[in-house]
């Protein structure tokens, strides 16, 4: 117990606010949101993304924020207690993928620490620079990837050591940078892209092709942007929503958080989009190349040749970079706090959590940096045993969203049964539909506390949306890479389905088997003073071993 | 130690000394070698071949059986009865057959058994049904044959026209002889030198030497001409295409329906044989000989002077055979009408045949279609009258038992049913002259529609014979010959082989001028499923054809995108969209794409775009000729972006070949841009506020409701939560 039994609280909401986009807001708004606009049809792939913004990601948002406040414990912790003992492995699977991908992520995250160094350095402007060069040295020189790799875990141990009110702070500083760099990458952009004539980029970016609008993939391509961008049931607003005051309002942040995500992710892409179609005479080969391929080979070409003279280029590359490198800090902060909560949540001591954490998170992540630095068709670098991290664990994180529904889906059937045994409830379908489905947004969402009331089309979207979009968002996925691999069975092979069935059937498998280890543990639910934060509703909520911080754990045979 | 060196050292010598004789033996050939070429510049026959060949023995018969061994000619009889041994012994690919079983003619006559027997001798003209399971297939009642299989193609083999052209029945004989020999005897060494199937016939490696194993032209040069005529190593030599595939003869046999009719002239040849050319005939007819058949046309009544013999007038009597086909029969072209009796007259000599040797048989006076006007419709391809039939009444041909079987024979073979001619190629054999003959026969310096297809299978027989391939009237103008009504009027490619150096040709050349003549007959069975094909086909470009290669390919800012293929003027293209056909598939970035790693692609499936003709533009083969476009034009829409892969399969008329460009397996990749307008001013404006309105409005109201919140609401709230309870209380 660090803090000697007493809770860790954000100061106030802006705090957890920032916090909740910073987790959100990561280098897919910057980088992955452009090259989808470019690839789906420009403005059509917004319609699908804000309609599934609404649909997907801030009803899921709403119920971590839920989950997450009345549990007062991370993931491992918030299953345990809201789907019951029996499923915290469901938690454990939450916070391994976090981890998984931060391994890979603090190296990503890296890149772009070293980029704005290049682009504060002038090293991307020069004449006769060329880019793939520049990436191909540096991602082929092992210490430096590892050096910008171990200085990203180490500045991200730095502002969460101290907890909750130190990664607010962090995030605040960084958000607000990030807000501000953007917008003069934005500005800079824009001015270019008028420079030659007219706002193409723009306006491509916000013209609907009415054609396109009726092709699956866009819907789909939409779907999983705002699955991912969001980190919506990732377990991240779980985490952060330990740290609320006692009467926070979740709907509202929920709104909050989606919407200023998919503010960010617009002012991105038009930065980016503006930039490329002012210089490029093929705007939209270029922007629908790799992703990595658009950030550190496009950008910085046309970056440099943003007006100004040295200065234009310069601030640019620099802001741009260092925008990008705020958006991927604050994403790995909350990536390691998901972990290292769960560590404290079970009686470690917070410094040693954050510690194990960093090493492991290095340790891990280094194979990553150096292994299998490949060169691809056209001569680019690529680091294959990332994308093959990134291959393995990437859908992995759906299933986090898929155990919250199904936490939400297990609640409701228990509510109305218990119900029915009471007599509250009628026992046919009708009084499921009046008991059981709404039982989760009547206790947990609708508290009081909130300022927008959520109705029964959250129940709507939960109950048949969500299952149906995660059939069709796996499914296509799945299709695709069953059609278009290969060998796509056979585990050996590295971009097929056998590996990611394999490590997800292995790493299950061992969870579910820790499980009884896992909830033999005393569980310290971090609960503001003065909150009440009633659990006894819950199929974990009986666990004697589930108790505040700084109580002690009766002893049990 | 030491000893151990020593004894080492000693080994090599005893080893040498042990080696010696073994390293001596391997030179010994070598020695051998040199002191034989000192001696003889080349090896004998026996050396390479077995005795047999080196003996021109062939091996369906003993040595000393003369006429199989073609040292001696078969008659009528004898060729009748190895027609049925054969037959009998060959019971799954030959059927014998003498003449048609009749029945009602493709013309509506009532045609009998006896209408193709000879006037003289009354035999009909034997002939064999030759393909794979004849006794399968379908049975033609009129025709009597089995056999008839849809998708096999009819060849027509015929020998002996003109009576005294001996060696024109004997090679189809051969002919006969081999594949009876050949069929299923799958790796036959001809030659016996140990190599199987090493020469086939013609200059198969095309290094323009016909002897492609080398073997006769490895022999001493006193054996390099074996047939004499001048040529070593030439077409008829000893090991000159001697041994051709067993296999291919087969799978010929098992791919086509070959009609051999060694002898159509039998009352002619048993004539020249046995009354007019008293044995030996290169003696006693050593420049003619009897040529037509033995209709009497001084028979009484017929002609107003009574025939006092009523027997072979061989001064007046007989038709020729290769003038009667209907063709454009009747222009005195290289033939002549009937003489009046008494006024004809033996030709030059007395064996020489008579005046009117080249006769073309009656004129035909009857109305052959009962309109009521008598031939007003010849033969010619053209509907003379403008009744909308063509060729419906004629002025005559066809008038004689052979030329009648064979007219009948052509008209009823129709295992399609599709009322023309199964016979898509058609040979004759004629001696002599050494030439390949094509049509037109009937016109000078005229050509026909199929000139340059001709000439091109005409070159192939004649290199493969080392004959003259030629106009059949540039030899001299003919009308109603065989040729020209297979080809003028059922569009048969037809050649007449002129074989050999007499008409008479001496015993001892009857086996290699057989031999040389060998090959042509299965070229034609070869070509038979679709000459015109084959010969457009080897005369294209086919590797200069080209499709557009994606630099090439013109983009056109709104549409679909053309793509064009520039094909050789003479390649048989089918434009039939499920032959032939533009693959395409687009690639795009894969959704699949990771975000750290190299761009990948999805692929969409591929899919056939038909192709069209363009007729008012030329491409460039090769640079210089013109071509022939063929485009395809594909439907991908302006916003697509990524790749797009494409190639063709360009499939034949007849859909037997089917060529891939730009190779087979491989496709293009052309990039695709993006084509349309990046958007309007006033569409991105208004969903920039609709999306603006909804995020960063929607943020605004959350920002402005939380911190109104946090500040004034919360009090508010409180105040009227007090008020209400005050109220209720």
């Amino acid at each position: 117990m660090s803090e000697g039994g007493k809770s860790d609280q954000f100061s106030g909401r802006m705090g957890l606010i920032f916090a909740s986009i910073g987790a959100a807001i990561g280098t897919g708004n910057i980088w992955r949101f452009p090259r989808m606009v470019g690839a789906n049809g420009g403005g059509t792939f917004l319609i699908p993304w804000l309609i599934f913004l609404f649909m997907w990601s801030i009803p899921l948002v709403i119920a971590e924020y839920a989950m997450g406040k009345r549990s007062r414990t991370g993931t491992i912790g918030t299953f345990r207690i809201f789907a019951g003992k029996k499923f915290a492995w469901m938690g454990l699977w939450t916070a391994w993928i976090s981890s998984a991908i931060g391994f890979y992520y603090a190296v990503v995250s890296g890149w772009t620490i070293k980029y704005f160094q290049l682009g504060v350095t002038g090293a991307l402007n020069g004449e006769g620079v060329d880019t793939t060069e520049v990436w191909n040295a540096f991602l082929q020189s092992s210490g430096q990837v590892i050096f910008f790799q171990f200085l990203v875990i180490v500045l991200t141990l730095a502002a969460i050591l101290k907890g909750a009110k130190a990664i607010e702070k962090v995030n605040i500083y960084l958000m607000v940078s990030l807000f501000a760099l953007l917008f003069l990458t934005l500005f800079l952009s824009l001015w270019m892209d008028l420079s030659d004539g007219s706002l193409d980029g723009a306006m491509f970016m916000f013209t609907v092709d009415w054609n396109m609008l009726s092709e699956p993939e866009v819907w789909i391509n939409g779907l999983s942007q705002s699955a991912w961008s969001c980190s919506a049931g990732m377990g991240m607003c779980i985490t952060y929503a330990v740290y609320m005051s006692k009467d926070e309002d979740t709907v509202l942040n929920a709104f909050t958080m989606g919407l200023a995500n998919n503010s960010i992710s617009i002012i991105a892409g038009l930065a980016v989009l503006s930039a490329i179609f002012a210089v490029s005479d093929d705007p939209l080969a270029t922007v629908t190349g790799g992703s990595s391929a658009i950030t550190f080979l496009a950008l910085p070409e046309v970056f440099a040749q943003a007006p100004g003279g040295n200065i234009g280029p310069l601030f640019m590359m620099a802001g741009f970079f260092l925008a990008l490198s705020f958006a991927a800090m604050t994403s790995m902060i909350s990536t390691v706090e998901l972990c290292v909560r769960n560590f404290v949540d079970h009686g470690y001591d917070r410094k040693t959590s954050v510690f194990i954490t960093g090493i492991a998170i290095f340790i891990f992540g280094t194979p990553s940096a150096v292994m299998w630095i490949e060169l691809d068709s056209a001569g680019v670098a690529f680091p294959e045993f990332l994308e093959v991290q990134d291959h393995i664990w990437g859908y992995g994180l759906m299933f986090s969203g898929l155990f919250i529904a199904f936490t939400i889906w297990q609640y409701g059937y228990k509510k109305w049964q218990a119900d029915v045994e009471s007599g509250l409830a009628d026992s046919g379908f009708r009084g499921y539909l009046t008991t059981g489905v709404p039982a989760f947004r009547n206790d947990f969402i609708n508290t009081g506390d909130n300022d927008l009331y959520v109705n029964r089309v959250w129940d709507i979207l939960m109950y048949i949306a969500f299952p149906l979009l995660f059939i069709v968002l796996m499914g296509s996925y799945f299709a695709d890479m069953i059609a278009s691999t290969d060998d796509v069975w056979n585990p050996s092979n590295p971009h097929g389905l056998g590996i990611i069935l394999m490590f997800w059937g292995v790493v299950g498998g061992l969870f579910i088997g820790f499980n009884k280890l896992l909830v033999s543990r005393p569980l310290y639910r971090n609960v503001p003073e003065g909150a009440v934060c009633d659990i006894s509703m819950l199929p974990g909520g009986d666990d004697p071993r589930v108790v505040l911080v700084g109580e002690t754990v009766p002893t049990l045979d | 130690m030491s000893s151990k060196t020593v004894a080492i050292s000693t080994r090599p010598s005893f080893g040498f000394i042990i080696a010696l004789p073994l390293l001596l033996s391997l030179l010994a050939p070598m020695a051998n070698a040199s002191v034989a070429q000192e001696e003889q510049s080349g090896m004998a026959p026996e050396d390479v071949w077995s005795y047999e060949y080196a003996n021109m023995i062939f091996p369906w018969a003993d040595e000393g059986e003369r006429i199989l061994q073609f040292k001696e000619y078969h008659t009528y009889e004898t060729m009748k009865e190895r027609m049925l041994r054969l037959t009998q012994d060959n019971s799954d690919i030959f059927e014998f057959h003498e003449g048609l079983k009749g029945g009602v003619n493709a013309r509506g006559e009532v045609v009998g058994v006896d209408s193709y027997e000879g006037w003289y001798y009354d035999h009909a003209s034997p002939w064999l049904k030759i393909t794979g399971d004849v006794q399968g297939g379908d049975y033609n009642p009129f025709v009597g044959d089995n056999g008839n299989y849809a998708d096999r193609p009819d060849v027509l083999v015929v020998g002996n026209h003109h009576a005294r052209e001996w060696m024109s029945y004997q090679t189809p004989i051969l002919v006969m002889e081999v594949i009876a020999f050949s069929y299923d005897n799958i790796g036959y060494d001809n030659d016996g030198d140990g190599q199987v199937d090493e020469d086939p016939w013609g200059d198969a490696d095309g290094d323009g030497i016909l002897d492609d194993d080398g073997d006769c032209l490895a022999l001493d040069a006193s054996y390099q001409d074996s047939n004499g005529d001048g040529t070593p190593c030439g077409a008829g030599d000893l090991g000159v295409d001697e041994d051709y595939s067993e296999q291919w003869i087969t799978d010929l046999v098992n791919g086509r329906e070959l009609y051999l009719i060694p002898m159509l002239n039998v009352d002619g040849n048993i004539y020249d044989r046995e009354v007019f050319c008293p044995a030996p005939a290169w003696e006693s007819c050593p420049s003619g000989g009897w040529r037509k058949n033995l209709r009497d046309n001084t028979y009484t009544g017929v002609t107003p002077l009574p025939d006092l013999f009523e027997q072979v007038d061989e001064d007046c009597d007989g038709v020729d055979l290769n003038r009667n086909y209907q063709f454009e029969w009747g222009a005195p072209l290289g033939a002549t009408g009937p003489l009046i009796p008494g006024t004809c007259t033996p030709a030059e000599g007395e064996l020489d045949g008579s005046n009117n040797d080249v006769y073309n048989g009656p004129v035909d006076d009857k109305d052959n279609d009962g309109d009521g006007q008598i031939n007003e419709d010849h033969v010619d391809g053209k509907d003379d009258d403008a009744d909308g039939l063509t060729d419906e009444d004629w002025w005559g041909g066809n008038s004689e038992p052979e030329t009648k079987f064979i007219q009948d024979l052509t008209e009823m073979n129709d295992d399609n049913a599709d009322f023309s001619s199964e016979f898509k190629s058609t040979l004759t054999y004629h001696s002599y002259s050494e030439l390949v003959l094509y049509p037109w026969g009937h016109c000078t310096g005229c050509e026909s529609p199929d000139h340059q297809q001709l000439i091109f299978h005409g070159d192939e027989m004649a290199e493969m014979t080392q004959y003259t391939n030629m106009q059949s009237s540039d030899l001299y103008p003919t009308s109603g010959d065989f040729c020209d009504w297979h080809y003028g009027v059922h569009g048969s490619y037809c050649y007449t082989m002129e074989i050999g150096t007499a008409f008479h040709q001496h015993e001892d050349d009857i086996d290699h001028i057989a031999v040389r003549n060998l090959g042509v007959a299965f070229y034609m069975t070869e070509i038979a499923d679709n000459p015109r094909e084959r010969a457009d086909l080897a005369m294209s470009d086919i590797t200069n054809q080209s499709l557009q290669s994606p630099n090439e390919v013109n983009i056109p800012a709104k549409g679909n995108i053309p793509i064009d293929m520039c094909i050789d003027k003479s390649f048989p293209y089918s434009l039939e969209s499920s032959v032939s056909h533009l693959m395409w598939r687009t690639v795009k970035p894969s959704r699949l794409q990771s975000d750290y790693g190299p761009r990948e692609w999805s692929t969409t499936e591929w899919t056939g775009a038909a192709l069209e003709l363009i007729e008012d533009e030329n491409c460039l083969i090769a640079g210089s000729k013109n071509g022939t476009i063929l485009r395809a034009t594909l439907d991908i829409s302006e916003t697509t972006t990524g790749q797009l892969h494409y190639k063709i399969m360009l499939g034949t008329l007849s859909g037997g070949d089917l060529y891939e460009y730009p190779d087979k397996g491989t496709y293009y990749t052309l990039d695709l841009s993006y084509r349309e307008a990046y958007g309007s001013v006033f569409g991105s404006l208004f969903l920039f506020m609709v999306v603006a309105s909804f995020v960063w409005g929607g943020l605004a109201v959350c920002l402005r409701m939380m911190l109104s919140d946090d500040e004034e609401l919360i009090n508010l709230a409180d105040a009227v939560l007090e008020e209400e309870m005050k109220t209720e209380g």
